[in-house]
């Protein structure tokens, strides 16, 4: 298995906490930690290295009042605050692709009905489809947590699962 | 004095808007980048403040008196080698390892600064002016020099409302925490004044809060039985934040659990976190023979010790919030958990996160002396259960209420 370690000097990493949004460009990574059904939504623009991760909490912003205020909370206004602001800085709408990781069901709760995770997951599937923004690969469901690292400038998506049957995966 | 979950949810927000502005102003004093940690507000009782307070490092801080908007006392309080740092950067000396005259003065600046920082936050959201009174400087290494001489302070089995954040300056050692003690008379009517809905008596929040303590005891009681191993109730309180506040509150690693969900009034998730050591440990005790270790690391005989013990230690807290209530909670089958703290937590504030912003979090600490047994307990309600099933509660029913704990420790 291949192993990530911090190279010295290397920049921290940019921690995108529950319900936050960053953007950022070129050799920055941003991570966000211990993804259970929340969703890592990571968009970049291949050509300009621009890019950005979401670590969405729930599906629906439209529905919710403080969406506006929250963007980075709800995958569907989470993407739309993200390519707004990417294009903003410079990438280019059309050329933006998508990674998606998490969205995990760990618990048969009943009160969970059809899964917390996949409730996300489904919502940012669809409001990407909508925009037209592909989605190149993903890593998301199954029964376990996810820490993911992004790098713009690459389009790297670098998810860690804390057991080792699923380790790490690069998408 | 009600309580009332936008007027709580309000304060919150003035908590972290003041825990952000106190940090830019550190940033703008020494130079050192700094983020802003968790920001709780806690209900807690004299005696377990006293407690958090006592982690045996020497503390400094520096506290002031508000008055006008906001009536009682914010303090800063430094680790004593982080209050060194802080005083070497600003008068741009090293070595500096007593509070001498210039040092002390200097870090009451500082401290000053820090907390008209975070009383300004408050001033802004609630649109007034609170006075500030002359610092005072303070060393010790027990909450009595900080806290004891405040005029209506907590008595040991009081619940007081507090205000804690943490601020730490990135890549270094340097973090500092923030009290905010409001005055309970000025309290009630600023709560009065945001209040929006019929929300909760206080006095049957500390009746309910008095009853989780005797659940929590339970706990530990129930785990000591079953694993031979000694515990005993470390640290507990009563939390009033943010849900995305809760995972990054658990701890940074893999950890090993048991999550249920719980039905009635109130319904909510509770969760039994223990680190690796611990878990271990518990199927070691528990366990006669040897564990198979493969795989996940417990096997399968492992994993049903640990579910077992959550589900013992699990009725026990709930049947003491039962008794109380006078009503039933049901609890589902344990589920068995191996993976990143936060992880853990997710889904938990994501379905909660479907109706509510915020939430009240039971949060108890059992450990045992010189053992490894650490276990983290959470339990979640419903905010809008919690609320009904705190209205239905007969204050009195909690004097009366049969428990096998003896009450003369909290009379």
């Amino acid at each position: 298995m291949k192993t990530y370690g911090t190279e010295p000097g290397k920049p921290e990493p940019v921690q995108v906490g529950i319900s936050e949004l960053v953007v950022s460009e070129g050799d920055d990574t941003l991570k966000s930690y211990g993804l259970g059904s929340c969703l890592a939504v990571a968009l970049y623009d291949p050509d300009s290295g621009i890019g950005g991760l979401a670590h969405v909490m729930l599906p629906d912003g439209d529905a919710a009042e403080n969406s506006d205020v929250k963007p980075g909370k709800y995958a569907d206004t989470a993407i739309r605050a993200l390519l707004r602001r990417m294009v903003e800085n410079g990438a280019s709408y059309t050329d933006v692709e998508a990674k998606i990781a998490g969205g995990s069901d760990m618990f048969e709760f009943e009160s969970f009905g059809d899964g917390v995770g996949q409730r996300n997951v489904d919502a940012a599937t669809a409001e990407l489809e909508k925009l037209g923004v592909p989605v190149i690969d993903q890593d998301v469901g199954g029964k376990h947590g996810r820490t993911v690292e992004f790098t713009p400038g690459s389009g790297k998506l670098i998810v860690r699962t804390a057991n080792g049957e699923h380790g790490v995966t690069e998408l | 004095m009600k309580l009332d979950v936008n007027a709580l949810g309000t304060f919150y927000r003035m908590a972290r808007e003041g825990a952000g502005l106190a940090a830019g102003r550190l940033t703008k004093m020494t130079g050192v980048e700094t983020q802003v940690g968790v920001t709780k507000l806690n209900f807690m009782r004299g005696r377990e403040i006293n407690h958090d307070f006592e982690d045996g490092a020497e503390k400094v801080g520096v506290r002031v008196a508000l008055s006008g908007g906001l009536d009682g006392h914010s303090v800063v309080v430094f680790d004593r080698k982080s209050a060194l740092r802080i005083v070497e950067m600003l008068i741009a000396e090293s070595g500096v390892e007593e509070f001498d005259e210039m040092s002390r003065s200097a870090a009451t600046e500082v401290g000053q600064v820090m907390n008209s920082g975070f009383i300004d936050g408050w001033a802004d959201v609630l649109e007034t002016v609170i006075d500030v009174s002359t610092p005072t400087f303070i060393e010790g290494t027990t909450a009595e020099p900080f806290f004891g001489d405040i005029e209506g302070a907590p008595g040991d089995d009081d619940l007081a409302l507090l205000f804690q954040s943490h601020i730490e300056a990135v890549g270094t050692e340097i973090g500092f925490s923030h009290y905010l003690f409001p005055e309970r008379d000025s309290m009630a009517a600023l709560l009065e004044q945001i209040r929006s809905s019929d929300g909760i008596e206080y006095d049957k929040l500390d009746g309910f809060d008095r009853m989780a303590e005797q659940g929590a005891e339970e706990v530990a009681r129930t785990a000591t039985t079953l694993t031979g191993i000694e515990t005993h109730v470390e640290i507990r309180q009563l939390n009033f934040v943010s849900l995305e506040a809760i995972p990054a509150a658990v701890a940074d690693e893999r950890l090993v659990g048991v999550a249920f969900e719980f039905e009635g009034t109130p319904s909510g998730y509770l969760l039994f976190l223990f680190d690796e050591a611990s878990a271990h440990q518990i199927v070691d005790a528990m366990v006669p023979m040897e564990v198979d270790e493969e795989g996940d690391g417990f096997g399968e005989m492992g994993e049903s010790a640990i579910k077992e013990l959550g589900n013992i230690m699990a009725s026990g807290f709930l049947d003491g919030w039962a008794n109380v209530l006078d009503t039933t909670i049901d609890h589902s089958p344990p589920e068995f958990i191996h993976d990143i703290g936060a992880a853990v937590v997710d889904p938990i504030i994501i379905q909660l996160g479907e109706t509510q912003e915020f939430a009240f979090v039971f949060d108890t600490q059992v450990v045992a002396d010189g053992r490894e047994f650490d276990c983290e307990i959470y339990a979640i309600p419903d905010e809008r259960d919690l609320e009904r099933a705190l209205n239905d509660l007969d204050v009195d029913r909690i004097e009366e209420t049969p428990t096998t704990a003896n009450f003369e420790d909290v009379e």
